[in-house]
């Protein structure tokens, strides 16, 4: 049963994508805080790529991005509202 | 050689409203006197950070743009470091890249990253 790749049981792997690389984005911008609080977590942490299924120039670019954006405090290093 | 420049400050809440033109007006004025062309000057205004900067909780953002040489940048971060108003600043070298992908912005015209808001919650979830 473990073996057998097709069994109802074993989840589907989902193919995931870049999106930065779907919508054809070349530079991703530390201002725009509405995209970049998607690849973070709740509590303020970035998503890994195994997750977000972004590419690895785009995450490199992402990284820096976010970085920037907390240094400039318009996101948080780590959220504060947690229990 | 000249390079095109974004920059980024803040600028301490502890001043007046009526303080904040003056001082932007010094530090384009700053930049202009170390060599530099402005492009754009764009305020933000009063935003909440998020998170607690210096025992504050706001401040007012000015992003600007500029053309000059190399050297303005270390005169200008050098008075920025100094000057006890501005809390933060961020300058970058924008190059080919940054500098489409600002046209882009400037035309309104840049790629939705989440074109279908709905399409994305299901990766939200795993974490």
């Amino acid at each position: 049963m473990i073996k057998n790749p097709s069994h109802p049981k074993k989840s589907v792997r989902k193919v995931k994508q870049c999106k930065f690389t779907e919508a054809g984005l070349e530079y991703i911008d530390y201002k725009d805080i509405e995209t970049l609080q998607r690849f973070t977590n709740d509590q303020g942490k970035i998503l890994p790529r195994r997750v977000t299924g972004t590419s690895a120039k785009h995450q490199r670019q992402l990284t820096s991005a976010i970085k920037r954006a907390r240094f400039l405090g318009l996101m948080p290093y780590v959220a504060e509202n947690l229990r | 050689m000249n390079s095109y420049y974004e920059l980024t400050y803040i600028i301490s809440s502890v001043l007046e409203d009526e303080q904040y033109p003056a001082v932007i007006q010094r530090i384009n004025d700053l930049i202009t006197s170390s060599g530099g062309t402005l492009d754009e000057v764009e305020e933000w205004g009063l935003r909440k950070f998020a998170y607690e900067m210096d025992k504050k909780q706001t401040g007012f953002y000015v992003n600007l743009y500029f053309e000059g040489p190399a050297t303005a940048i270390e005169s200008i971060e050098r008075t920025m470091r100094i000057d006890s108003e501005i809390m933060r600043y961020l300058t970058l070298k924008y190059d080919a890249k940054m500098k489409r992908h600002k046209e882009l912005v400037k035309k309104n015209a840049v790629p939705e990253v989440f074109p279908i808001i709905e399409e994305d919650d299901s990766e939200d979830d795993k974490l």
